[in-house]
């Protein structure tokens, strides 16, 4: 096939995908509503930003991003070497190949006038960046394999990445190996050298084989000391000017010892063969790359400026959004995040991967693209944006400078919004997002939420009709409630009971009611009381209980229970 | 002496000066604090969800430590709570343990108990001791009144907090005393600053905390000091919001404790973070300052009977 339809083919749909990248990054968004914003009105705040941060003092501020975060990676360097190195390699080596080496007649060749793909220092230099990039693979293969066990996770899409630039650099150092042993290329450059002489051809080819690798398979000449040397005067005289020694390529010299005499009857067929295969990973790559998460490599800069001027705070209104999909497109999996998240044993406990970081950033482009859910899925999502220390460790180590503490409290609200009851909400987690005071009409609005549950799943004292019966078999797991000799002293030190007026009606059962109830057996009116969840779990009453009676304890474990049964009933 | 400095989830994001301070300060006494990036969140956030998943993330710390070789010194009483809590159960439940263990092993880490818990004002008090924080003291800061609050997890229930008397607790008289502040007693010293309903009930939990801050001030409190970093986010960080909804009343303003220690001994007032406390005007600091004078004589005293 044609080289030149393959590479407008993929050209195409690399710049396609491009846009089609950046259309969303101006059309989408998590929250506050996308549609309150046009396309338009959101690339004039963003183009006004970016005016700003380039002709304004900011552009500094800039440059110094430009220099430490998308050259020196420091984010990455501050917190591990490892992976600052494997990416160092992979990203360095990377890039200078695709200047050097895949835009040689663009940029190597107007740079150095003797440029010639087969002279020194090309030759030595193509693998060396070439084993970079391997090594930087081989690093990662490692790091994805090794940190399993502390919640990495990998999806297809990070293998592929792998094996996509790892395929590239291998093909190509095969293709070169192949090369070098193969007879048919050795032919084409002696046509060019205009040597005719048969014993001349002879000499050549016998220093050839001995020095560079070259592969004979049908009548090899007879390799003398004398004939590799005249061989040798031959080769400096009509060779050296456009190719230096093999061994300067030393990866794929390496390589061609041991595939040259294994395809050395089909080697012009194999040449062909691995020339299109290092094509076809070339070619296929930049047709994968926008869709992919390699897309980093135009949005991690972008959200890493964005980052570095902006810090955590959200800047004008029309660019949330707009900084929230350039900061969901620039993740690249990479795990960082979920290893240092604060809450990664409450994934191990709960068994919902949206607990990790990264692997809730993975998903929300979903909700930013309005996919339509199932309820199940949303559940999980909902869950594991709740369960979240607001440590903002993943923010503060995101190498792509994403601000995930924005992306993670805005998806939360987007999500509760939907009216789903979300029982975390009753745990401490609660507790920051009350000091950080945002959303404070939507928490309270799903607070009701599941509130109302609450009324719907248990019964209320008040609401009884039938008198207070004993029952069986209603035992609770904390057997101290069984020491209680009704003496009230819990009520009556209770610094909840003391804010109402009239804490029966305000808590619909009072500490020792409670204790009582389990003495009768009725466990589900403990659980449905509102006390319960209005305990300031100061201990206090557990603490004077003259007979040992653990309260305190006792009304976690109906918490407990009660969050247990009703989210039983959510999924029957 | 050397500590694994867990800090939990509020302090590094939130309360930076109350790990600063505590820092600067022990590191006076030649104890080190090492800073452990793979600690994760105490539990205590989902005690009221699960009581499973509420333990096992302190057992992983303590594994996490255990590993480190060293003991682990806590500042907030949460975090401090819910890791005596972890210990005394997986101590007893030996099938928990295990399977904990079990899921630990994956990531090379092992739970066997033998590193030990401890309050930065135990170490304070017990290991440093109060001698020999009065012979390090370059001032004291007489006629300074503060309200203590414990905070509940540090001393309830006191079979698991091991902390103090949870009646008549001593730590904190010793450890405000020496440095020559009055630490007031008033009716909400060991009581409940509302932080466990802040976003369940916030009315309920702004009530307990008004109640505290009125309380204080009735006492003849210039400054409220927390113990622990939810009391101190409560006073704070919910005492400014509620500030700000209602202007014009009037804030009481939070001074740590490592800060006021750091003061009297000589500590500069930017290592202890004293802006970061955001109901601390730079009047107060001030105030402060004007209170700090060199040590009454028995020091001196001491001193020279020493020489002698």
């Amino acid at each position: 096939m044609n080289f030149t339809l393959l590479l407008t083919v993929a050209v195409s749909v690399c710049l396609i995908g491009i846009l089609l990248r950046l259309y969303v990054w101006f059309s989408q968004g998590i929250h506050p509503p996308a549609a309150t914003l046009t396309l338009p009105q959101r690339l004039a705040a963003a183009g006004k930003a970016l005016g700003g941060a380039l002709f304004g003092p900011r552009s500094i501020t800039v440059l110094k991003s430009i220099f430490l975060d998308l050259l020196f990676q420091q984010r990455v360097f501050d917190k591990n070497t490892l992976r600052w190195i494997a990416h160092g390699l992979i990203f360095t080596g990377f890039l200078l190949l695709f200047f050097l080496h895949a835009l040689d007649s663009l940029i190597t060749e107007r740079l150095f006038s003797d440029y010639q793909s087969t002279l020194d220092p090309y030759l030595f230099l193509r693998n060396l960046f070439g084993l970079m990039v391997l090594a930087g693979v081989a690093i990662a293969v490692y790091r994805r394999i090794t940190l399993r066990p502390q919640r990495l996770m990998t999806y297809a899409g990070d293998w592929a990445a792998l094996i996509f630039v790892g395929g590239i650099i291998l093909s190509g150092m095969l293709l070169e190996g192949a090369k070098i042993s193969s007879y048919s290329t050795f032919q084409r450059m002696l046509d060019d050298t205009g040597i005719t002489d048969e014993q001349e051809i002879q000499a050549l080819a016998a220093y050839w084989i001995e020095k560079n690798g070259l592969v004979i398979a049908h009548n090899p000449p007879a390799i003398t000391p004398e004939l590799v040397a005249q061989g040798q005067e031959i080769s400096a005289g009509s060779c050296g000017e456009c190719h230096a020694a093999n061994s300067s390529a030393f990866v794929s010299f390496g390589l061609a010892k041991i595939t040259g005499p294994l395809m050395a009857s089909g080697e012009a067929g194999a040449v062909s063969f691995l020339w299109y295969l290092h094509i076809l990973f070339c070619l296929t790559f930049l047709a994968w790359l926008p869709f992919s998460k390699m897309f980093h490599i135009i949005s991690a800069p972008v959200s890493l400026i964005i980052t570095r001027i902006m810090g955590k705070e959200n800047g004008e209104p029309a660019n949330v959004l707009t900084r929230q999909m350039i900061g969901l497109s620039a993740c690249t999996h990479c795990g960082a995040c979920s290893l240092e998240c604060s809450s990664n044993m409450f994934f191990e406990s709960f068994h919902n991967d949206f607990i990790l970081p990264s692997e809730k950033v993975q998903f929300l482009k979903h909700i930013a693209a309005g996919k339509e859910l199932d309820s199940a899925t949303l559940k999980k999502l909902q869950q594991g944006l709740y369960i979240c220390t607001s440590c903002d460790r993943c923010t503060n180590i995101c190498p792509s400078g994403i601000n995930l503490k924005e992306l993670f409290v805005s998806s939360r609200y987007a999500l509760l919004d939907r009216g789903i009851p979300e029982t975390s909400m009753l745990s401490h987690f609660s507790f920051p997002l009350a000091l950080a005071q945002s959303y404070t009409g939507d928490h309270l609005k799903a607070l009701k939420v599941v509130e109302q549950l609450f009324r719907k799943s248990f019964t209320a004292l008040a609401d009884m009709v039938r008198p207070l019966t004993l029952e069986r078999g209603g035992t609770f797991a904390n057997p101290s409630y069984r020491s209680c000799y009704a003496c009230q002293r819990c009520t009556n030190i209770c610094p909840v009971v003391r804010s109402y007026d009239n804490p029966g009606e305000a808590l619909g059962m009072l500490p020792h009611q409670i204790i009582f109830s389990l003495g009768i057996g009725k466990v589900d009116l403990a659980m449905g009381a509102k006390m319960i969840w209005s305990c300031s779990t100061c201990y206090l009453c557990q603490e004077h209980c003259p007979n040992q009676v653990e309260l305190c304890d006792i009304f976690y474990g109906l918490k407990n229970a009660a969050i247990a049964r009703i989210e039983e009933g959510g999924r029957s | 002496m050397k500590f694994a400095f867990f800090q939990g989830c509020n302090i590094p994001v939130r309360v930076e000066q109350y790990a600063d301070s505590t820092e600067a300060v022990l590191q006076t006494f030649g104890i080190e604090l090492v800073r452990i990036p793979e600690f994760n969140c105490c539990g205590y956030p989902m005690r009221n969800v699960d009581e499973k998943a509420y333990i096992m993330p302190s057992v992983r710390n303590m594994a996490i430590a255990e590993k480190a070789g060293l003991d682990i010194l806590v500042i907030c009483n949460c975090c401090f709570a819910s890791l005596q809590k972890a210990k005394s159960v997986v101590d007893k439940d030996r099938a928990l343990r295990e399977e904990f263990n079990t899921l630990l092993a994956k990531e090379g880490l092992a739970y066997s108990g033998t590193a030990r818990i401890r309050h930065y004002l135990t170490v304070l008090h017990e290991d440093v001791g109060i001698e020999t924080i009065r012979n390090k003291l370059v001032n004291t800061c007489k006629g300074l009144k503060l309200s203590v609050i414990h905070g509940c997890h540090i001393l309830r229930p006191r079979e698991i907090t091991q902390f103090d008397d949870s009646f008549v607790p001593r730590i904190t008289e010793d450890l405000v005393g020496v440095t020559g502040a009055t630490s007031l007693d008033w009716r909400g010293r060991m009581e409940c600053c509302g932080a466990a309903l802040a976003g369940l009930n916030d009315e309920l939990s702004r009530k307990l905390l008004q109640e505290k801050i009125s309380g204080a001030r009735q006492a003849g409190a210039d400054y409220i000091t927390p113990i622990c970093s939810y009391c101190h986010l409560q006073f704070d960080t919910t005492q400014s919001n509620m500030a700000a909804e209602a202007p014009g009343s009037e804030i009481l303003p939070v001074l740590l404790y490592p800060q006021l220690l750091g003061l009297c001994l000589g500590i500069d007032e930017r290592r202890l973070g004293m802006t970061g406390n955001r109901t601390i005007a730079t009047s107060d600091i001030d105030h402060i300052k004007s209170l700090l004078g060199p040590p009454v004589e028995e020091k001196k005293k001491k001193v020279r009977q020493q020489a002698a």
